[in-house]
């Protein structure tokens, strides 16, 4: 049956009308089968026209409308509700591009500018001749969360979470909260240390009884969509059975035989295989490092709680939506890089973090006290040609805001910054005058021509033609070099492939749209906030934590979504179950079912996009896209091409 | 290469440059600065050898002597690193370190012992003033308490011992100034030319004589001065106290060759120091107005160097007016006497202070013009 078809054509002012001849695409498209109606409009989008449509619709009446105007990005949803308005289905509107794709793109020639127009029309009405109807899907959702990385970003989103009512399962790979935070001491701008924020954070959460917490917890896999997804998690056990008696656990501590360096003060110190890394490092309890430890049982003997036969875990989950906050790395210099572990002197900018923490008084290094320190900035970042092309944001202020530190607290006099130009931006450039006002001297190098860095007796000698002095070349000598690392993204092969998390070039996780929608992944449900995403400090990570808290309570709160109606379908009289669109797909959206035929394929529609990858692969066509089938395409191309 | 000397920066300080190492290195300074240009690269570039501590950049140079602290670089600084304060320290730090004998470190840098130093020459000086018998004696009322003769005398000691102080620094500072020292490399080394030296003489005569350079400063917009008579500007007024000081020192010169220190206001040696004594009077007494009430950022920060120069002048210029009147009328009054004490003291103090103060910039700037001019790239017109 034809459909009684309006079609509006739109002057835009005259973005349209001055290349494009209106008035004769009107005449011509007039006289197109199912059209009854065709009009010239100055704004199609402007409301008088739009009550106009609807009129139409209601009078005439028309089972569909063609509006050629400008691009659907601009005013798709406006007509599908002057549609729904009129009482049509929405998907019974079709718009064509008649501004960006026509009379913009061909001004220099109007008569086949009016050509292009009158042919893309036709293909318009010949796709809302297809068109079916179509209702949105409703996906029910559960109200839980899995929150993976129990940082500052994570712990921060669980806390809101939790208040909206929403059960948080807070995943933490490590035995210990806090992240990379616990391992900062004082930081700018406050002065507060990552230890003070982190156990702060910590008591609000373990006060909170809908988030459950599991340390040790690596996820094994994952299954479902948005709304209903399950979670394999492995447990690994601290191998203590609470509550301990803490002179017990001491004792049991300095029994044990086994050294091992100490990541948590990035190896400057050594830790046991029972261990923790600070006093009032939460959960406040030990953890035995399995894959140190040799089960020799000296620490058995003072401690009973002790238990080395607690065996992992494997428990499922069932949540509504998952939030990454796995956080990052510091960038690890190349042995060699400015004489990183070639002269001993030489150390990171998060090496040098935990020894200002760890220095009480003086402020000494490898037996001898430091004079004299020298930080070469940008290391493992900015690299034109290199791989960390990008700028690690906290670095500058980090570095400078320590070596205020260093020369308030411990009285050292001689302070040298090698930059590539200092980034403390915003209020955080108070402290970049305060530290040259206080003496600290700055020196600038280009990428191309780095500082030169040797090692000179005990000290480090470094030469850097100074591009402030003209490039001069001057030279250093220092008792302490520091290398300001910036961070790259942590090594997590193992969830991005479970979860198929979409890595950016830089290799951090990529958000939809860094500006629009800067919290979201294309995998509806997952959402990324913190450090994971790119280099951010606190304050901008628990931003896009909190960011990321409204837009799951948005997707949570309701107890059902609503999916776009354009997905895969699949005709199972003609599906043949060959499984090659289970290969094509991208986002795991089919799956083999069993009919009283056999085997046919069937769509998940919570994981399916509406891509259309499934349609290619299909030797029978038996699977087709809603409201773009192949079929309604033809008929476009036929519409398109025809005389 | 050079070693980084970290110690330089604070010594600097010493000599009254403050906060400069708030300096970012905008360059604000040396674009808002009228006299500097391609080859010659401050106030900026010699902040930066001040904090790596380059000292012999900044000791051999020329460019500290080009500025004429104007203070528009400071007022443009947009973190108050006063980088024309600092470039007026580096002045002083070369004096002091070009003079051998220590005494200027000491006079610039300890304002208490520069006060009990210039007491102890004062009384030195009063001392074999008032005590040494002349041979012969010329009876006039003024003479009766320092003998003419002993005034004579005393007087060519002074300039004797300043000409062989001031003569021994000049051959160092040639040497300096010239670039044959300077550690740039990329310095253009250029043969010895006539056409260039004279050149270069003519266009320090120049600047001597109408301040030519001077005048570009404080050609700015908003500058104060911009719409200010040119009789008041900074530029006229360093004229008036360097020409009227050139002026009684050539009229005292004139009165020592003639040995008959003229009472009659006619002669030319009288009239040179009349004239030459207001515009002394005029200058110095603006100089002061402007340091008391800190009309600019370069008037606002005065040191003890800059005061007791300042005072030295205008008390010479006022004991000699108070004398010529005095003699005019014939007046022999005891306060007369003291007067004449204390101009006598005053104006030989000045000429032996002269290597070791801030008077010594009179060599220092000329020299440093005419190496400048000598040595400059002819500016292409492109």
């Amino acid at each position: 049956m034809d459909k009684r078809i309006g079609v509006y054509i739109c002057q835009c002012g005259s973005n349209i009308s001055d290349w494009v001849d209106v008035e004769k695409v009107r005449e011509v498209i007039r006289e197109e089968n199912g059209v009854v109606l065709a009009r010239v409009t100055m704004f199609a989008c402007a409301d008088s026209a739009q009550k106009e449509i609807v009129a139409d619709i209601q009078q005439e009446p028309l089972d569909a409308i063609v509006v050629a105007s400008c691009s659907p990005k601009l005013h798709l949803y406006t007509f599908r509700s002057v549609a729904e308005r009129g009482g049509l289905n929405p998907f019974n509107y079709v718009q064509v591009n008649i501004r960006e794709q026509d009379s913009w793109a061909h001004s220099d020639q109007p008569t086949q500018a009016t050509q292009k127009a009158i042919r893309l029309i036709r293909a318009g009405i010949a796709k809302v001749q297809q068109a079916e109807p179509l209702t949105p899907v409703m996906i029910p959702v559960d109200n839980t969360i899995a929150i993976h990385g129990a940082g500052v970003a994570g712990m921060r989103a669980a806390l809101e979470l939790a208040d909206l009512g929403t059960t948080v399962y807070l995943i933490e790979k490590e035995h210990f909260v806090g992240g990379r935070v616990a391992q900062w001491g004082k930081m700018s701008v406050t002065n507060q240390t990552g230890e003070e924020i982190v156990t702060e954070m910590y008591r609000q959460v373990i006060q909170r009884p809908t988030i459950h917490l599991f340390t040790g917890a690596r996820i094994l896999s994952a299954t479902g969509s948005i709304g209903k997804f399950t979670l394999k998690l492995k447990l690994i056990p601290r191998y203590l059975n609470p509550p301990c008696d803490a002179i017990g656990l001491k004792k049991a501590m300095e029994a044990c035989p086994i050294v091992v360096d100490d990541e948590f003060n990035f190896n400057l110190t050594k830790r046991k295989a029972i261990f923790h890394n600070f006093k009032s490092e939460f959960p406040a309890l030990p953890v035995i490092d399995m894959n140190a430890c040799t089960r020799c049982g000296e620490c058995l003997q003072f401690c009973t709680q002790i238990d080395l036969d607690q065996q992992e875990k494997i428990i499922d989950l069932q949540v509504g939506s998952i939030l990454l906050t796995t956080g990052f790395n510091p960038y690890e210099p190349k042995p060699g890089e400015f004489g990183y572990r070639e002269i001993p002197s030489v150390i990171t900018l998060q090496q040098f973090k935990r020894l200002l923490e760890l220095s009480k008084g003086e402020f000494r290094f490898g037996g001898k006290k430091i004079n004299r320190v020298a930080f070469i900035y940008c290391v493992g970042s900015r690299e034109v040609e290199g791989e960390h092309k990008y700028c690690a944001r906290y670095c500058c202020t980090s570095a400078i805001h320590a070596a205020l530190q260093l020369r308030e607290e411990f009285h050292v006099p001689y302070i040298y910054h090698l930059t590539r130009g200092i980034r403390t931006y915003g209020k955080q450039e108070i402290l970049y005058e305060q530290s040259s006002v206080a003496g600290d001297v700055y020196f600038q190098f280009v990428e191309d021509d780095p500082p030169n860095v040797e090692a000179s007796g005990d000290h480090v000698k470094i030469t850097i033609h100074d591009l402030l002095t003209a490039n001069q070349e001057v030279s250093v000598t220092v008792d302490l070099l520091v290398l300001v690392t910036g961070m790259v993204p942590r090594e997590n092969d193992e969830l991005e492939q479970i979860l198929k998390v979409p890595l950016g070039r830089d290799r951090f996780y990529n958000e939809v749209h860094p500006k629009l929608r800067p919290v979201e992944t294309v995998l509806d449900g997952v959402f990324i906030a913190g450090c994971c995403q790119g280099p951010r400090n606190i304050h901008e990570s628990v931003s896009s934590s909190l960011a990321a808290v409204s837009k799951i309570y948005s997707l949570l709160n309701k107890g059902e979504i609503q999916l776009e109606p354009t997905l895969a379908i699949v005709n199972p009289d003609t599906c043949e179950w060959c499984g090659k669109c289970v290969e094509g797909c991208p986002f795991d959206a089919i799956e083999k079912a069993e009919t009283d035929k056999g085997f046919v394929a069937r769509v998940i529609e919570s994981n399916c996009k509406g891509c259309g990858m499934c349609t290619i692969y299909c030797p029978t066509e038996a699977i087709d896209i809603k409201g773009f089938t192949n079929q309604g395409i033809r008929s476009m191309i036929d519409a398109m091409a025809g005389d | 290469m050079s070693e980084l000397d970290p110690t330089f920066a604070a010594e600097i300080v010493k000599y009254g440059a403050t906060h400069f190492n708030a300096c970012y290195n905008c360059g604000n300074c040396t674009a808002v600065c009228n006299l500097s240009e391609q080859h010659a690269d401050f106030p900026r570039m010699f902040i930066r050898y001040g904090l790596i501590g380059q000292r012999n950049k900044i000791v051999d140079s020329q460019e500290i002597w080009l500025c004429y602290a104007c203070g528009d670089c400071s007022e443009t600084c947009p973190r108050q690193a006063y980088p024309g304060e600092y470039m007026a320290a580096l002045r002083r730090y070369t004096i002091a370190h070009a003079e051998k004998t220590g005494l200027t470190k000491l006079l610039f840098t300890n304002n208490p012992l520069f006060i009990v130093i210039t007491l102890i020459i004062a009384l030195v000086l009063g001392f074999l003033l008032l005590t040494i018998e002349p041979e012969e004696v010329i009876s006039r009322w003024l003479f009766t308490y320092i003998p003419y003769e002993v005034i004579h005398n005393l007087g060519i000691a002074v300039f004797i011992l300043t000409g062989i102080t001031t003569g021994l620094g000049i051959f160092a500072l040639i040497k300096k100034l010239s670039g044959q020292r300077s550690s740039n490399p990329d310095k253009p080394t250029t043969s010895f030319s006539w056409s260039k030296t004279l050149m270069a003489i003519q266009k320090v005569g120049m600047e001597i004589a109408a301040m030519k350079r001077y005048q570009e400063c404080d050609k700015e917009d908003d500058s104060l001065w911009k719409h200010r008579p040119w009789l008041i500007k900074p530029w006229f007024v360093h004229w008036s106290i360097m020409w009227g000081f050139i002026g009684l020192v050539v009229a005292t010169v004139l009165d020592f060759i003639f040995k008959d220190p003229a009472t009659v206001m006619w002669l030319p040696s009288r009239i040179l120091g009349t004239v030459t004594g207001i515009l002394l009077m005029y200058g110095t007494t603006l100089a002061m107005i402007y340091r008391i009430r800190k009309i600019t950022k370069s008037y606002a920060d005065s040191k003890l160097a800059d005061w007791a120069f300042l005072i030295f002048l205008w008390v010479a210029g006022f004991t000699g007016f108070w004398l010529e009147i005095a003699v005019m009328s014939g007046e022999h009054e005891l306060i007369n006497q003291i007067v004449f004490f204390i101009h006598t003291v005053i104006s030989m103090e000045l000429i032996i202070f002269f290597a070791y103060s801030k008077f010594a910039h009179a060599v220092y700037r000329p020299l440093a013009l005419y190496f400048y001019f000598k040595n400059r790239e002819p500016v292409s017109a492109t």
